[in-house]
Parts: C-alpha cells; structure tokens; sequence
C-alpha cells in the first residue's frame, strides 16, 4: 500500500518563566523549531524535515507539543530539538528548552502515551497537595482519565494547581 | 538546587554534582564533597518508579602536568568521599598515562578546542579493557556555534576509534535551562556519530557502570565493602555467638 508514513514526536515546553506558558504558540513554536534544525543541519536538513512538518497539537496549559515529519527525516529533527533555546513570540524571548516525551506512528499513539504521561503527574502533583479539596480534584481527575474523554480536561486540573 | 530540581523532574534517577580542580594555581586544597542532604531535605521520587534519587559526587582534575597526578595517589581522605573521580589531561602524555596507569573513572575529552593530540588505538584499548569511560560533554554545544563544531568533530575522532564503546555524555550545566532530558541527549549522541543503541546506552547503562567502577574504587577490588555501622556492632556480638551455638548443635 502507498501511504505516506508520518512519525509524531511529543515534546514538553519546560521552563522557568511562568508566562512563558500562556504564550506559546503554533506559529512561533514551528519557527523556533525550523531555526533550530537549519541551524545544526543547514539548509539541506531544513528542506528534507519541512516536507511535511506541522505543529499539530498544542497545549498552553501543560505544555505539551506534538510535532509532525516524514519517517525519512525524522532523525535530523529529533536530534535537533535539543539546540531549541528560547521561544519568540510578540517580540519577546523566553528561554526554555523542549523535552521529548514520545516518538510515534500515529496520532493515537502519542495520545494514548500522553494521558498515562499525564496521570503519572498529577499523582506527583497529588503527592505534592496540601489541600484537601485539590486533593479530592485530583483523585476524581485521576479516575477519569480515559481515551474517549478529551485532555483538556486533565489539563485544566493541573493548571489550577500550578496557579495555587 | 534549581537544576537538581529540573532535572529530577525530567527524568533523571541519578544525578552527580561536579567539583572541578585546576592546577593551575598554586594552592589547592581538596574541599571535602557538599553532602546531598544538604541540599535537599529529604530527596524526591523519581518519575515512574518508587525509588529516591541519587545525587552523588565528583571530583574533576584538570591536569596539565606528570606531577599533578601524584595527589591520585596520596591517601588524603577527602578523594576517598568523592563517588567517582575524573580527570582531564591536556597534552597526549597525560592521555596515555591515564588511560593505561591512573586510578580514575572517567577520561573527559576536550569539546571547547580543537585537541592539542590525536587519539590513537594503543592507549584507548587499554582504557576499555579496564573499564575507564571516555566523558563528551554537550552544554558548550547548545551554547555556542563554533564549540558546537569542535564538539562534533573530537567526538566523532573519538568514536572512530573506540567504535562507540565506553562513551558516557553529560551536561556542564550552570542553569537549569541548559539540561535536556535524557532521550534528548541520546538522540544528541546519533549526532556524535553513535548509533541508536549506542547513544541510549551512552545515558543509561554506561553511567551506572562508571558508578559501579566508582563503588568498587572505594572498596578492596570490588569484593569486600566495608560500612560503617557504630550501632549494630553490639547485636552482631550476640548474634554471632548465637549461630555457633546453632551449627554446634545441629
């Protein structure tokens, strides 16, 4: 069967600037990355992983960020994502760096990965919780966790945490 | 204390602190190691797994001369409480005799120059026989464009001649926003010219092995491991006189 074969690769925007949460875009995100592989591969590296490279999912809250290649090319891209440094956004720098969670076939996959990476941190977050009600938040979050049900939901228990 | 926290939150299990000596001054004193729970009152959990993290220590020795190697020898107490002890050589002299003769665990190879010296097969044979780990360090890397270029090239000199064995990569992080995580630094190691499961094992198991070559530094050879237990030594007088008493009547 002919079929373009993609490999999604999941990453984690970290760092130490809370504003630099709210602000993350597709677009700036999708430059941040481009520079960095035309930077440490040239411009043949840049052409071979923008066929076809998108920023497919992004979440502010969390900071998760899936990225999509061609199964050809997917190595340059990967092992330039270490050199990210900073993300510019409305003419404003924020230092962070990206950490790769996942690489997977399909979009299923990486979501799959996603809601057990999340459910191992909010019993991180759960451990860390001196509330009770958040604790109680937290417990019902954990319980809901499930393909069917979207992220988002996961992802806004956390963010009230991190606002606490 | 920030970059421990970032990296235990990105998945590091364990985590050793650098000291570095320069002989280049002339007073130099070994300073005893920061011991961990200073740090840290009490340590947290690694991700996925229920195990506490390790931070342990290490002593980086610039040597840029034959007779600083000698303070490897002295039997000051302050290198015995270093986890794991490396040593940087300048000149290919030095390279030679830490890789056949100087009782280290890790050789850091030069990224921020162009090396002075050209590898050669004899000595770096020998380090791998005796389980001496060749160290890359890749924080200059991510800083700057021109150590990025003299990184890859000493590391791929390197890895022409050691095959990709013995290799171990860390950071020299001074911010905790120069780390990376750990699949993020094996996929750096394919840069490096390692292959897949070379550049994992440049993470992961070749790191616990240069501190299982740091543990049996500290104890006789590897066989006998002595700890300090000042309590216990009264139950275990009684207890001794106990399994005699036992093997006597059976």
């Amino acid at each position: 069967m002919v079929r373009f074969k993609n490999r999604y690769v999941l990453c984690e925007v970290v760092s130490e600037d809370p504003r630099c949460r709210q602000c993350i875009e597709d677009r700036a995100l999708g430059l941040a990355v481009r520079d960095a592989i035309a930077r440490v591969h040239g411009d043949y590296g840049l052409a071979c992983c923008s066929i076809s490279f998108t920023v497919k999912y992004l979440n502010a809250y969390t900071g998760t960020v899936l990225l999509r290649c061609r199964k050809d090319s997917y190595r340059l891209l990967c092992s330039a994502l270490p050199f990210v440094r900073y993300l510019e956004s409305r003419a404003q720098r924020y230092p962070c760096f990206l950490n790769t969670l996942h690489v997977g076939g399909t979009i299923r996959t990486c979501q799959k990965f996603l809601i057990q990476y999340n459910r191992t941190q909010l019993l991180r977050l759960l451990q860390n919780c001196t509330n009770e009600e958040e604790r109680q938040c937290i417990q019902k979050s954990l319980l809901s966790c499930s393909l069917t049900e979207e992220q988002s939901q996961s992802g806004d228990e956390e963010e009230d945490d991190d606002t606490e | 204390q920030n970059i421990l926290t970032v990296c235990f939150s990105v998945g590091y299990s364990a985590v050793a602190l650098n000291h570095v000596i320069d002989f280049k001054d002339k007073k130099q004193e070994i300073i005893k190691p920061v011991s961990p729970s200073e740090l840290f009152p009490s340590l947290p959990i690694v991700q996925g797994t229920s195990k506490r993290i390790k931070v342990l220590t290490r002593l980086t020795l610039v040597v840029s001369d034959p007779s600083h190697c000698n303070l490897l020898r002295s039997t000051s107490a302050n290198i015995r409480l270093y986890d794991i002890i490396a040593v940087f050589p300048k000149t290919e002299k030095l390279f030679h005799i830490a890789c056949t003769t100087l009782d280290v665990d890790l050789v850091c190879i030069n990224v921020t120059e162009k090396l002075p010296f050209y590898f050669r097969r004899p000595p770096v044979n020998m380090a791998i026989d005796r389980g001496i780990y060749f160290e890359l360090l890749y924080t200059p890397a991510i800083k700057d464009s021109t150590m990025r270029r003299y990184t890859i090239s000493n590391a791929i000199s390197l890895m022409q001649i050691c095959k990709g064995k013995n290799i171990v990569i860390s950071s020299a992080a001074e911010r905790p926003l120069e780390l990376r995580g750990p699949y993020d630094v094996a996929n750096l190691g394919l840069l490096f010219g390692l292959s897949e499961g070379e550049a994992k094992a440049a993470v992961s198991t070749n790191c616990r092995a240069t501190v299982l070559h740091g543990e049996t530094r500290k104890s006789a050879c590897g066989i006998v491991y002595t700890v300090k237990k000042p309590r216990k030594v009264e139950e275990e007088e009684t207890a001794v006189p106990a399994c005699k008493k036992a093997k006597t009547q059976a």
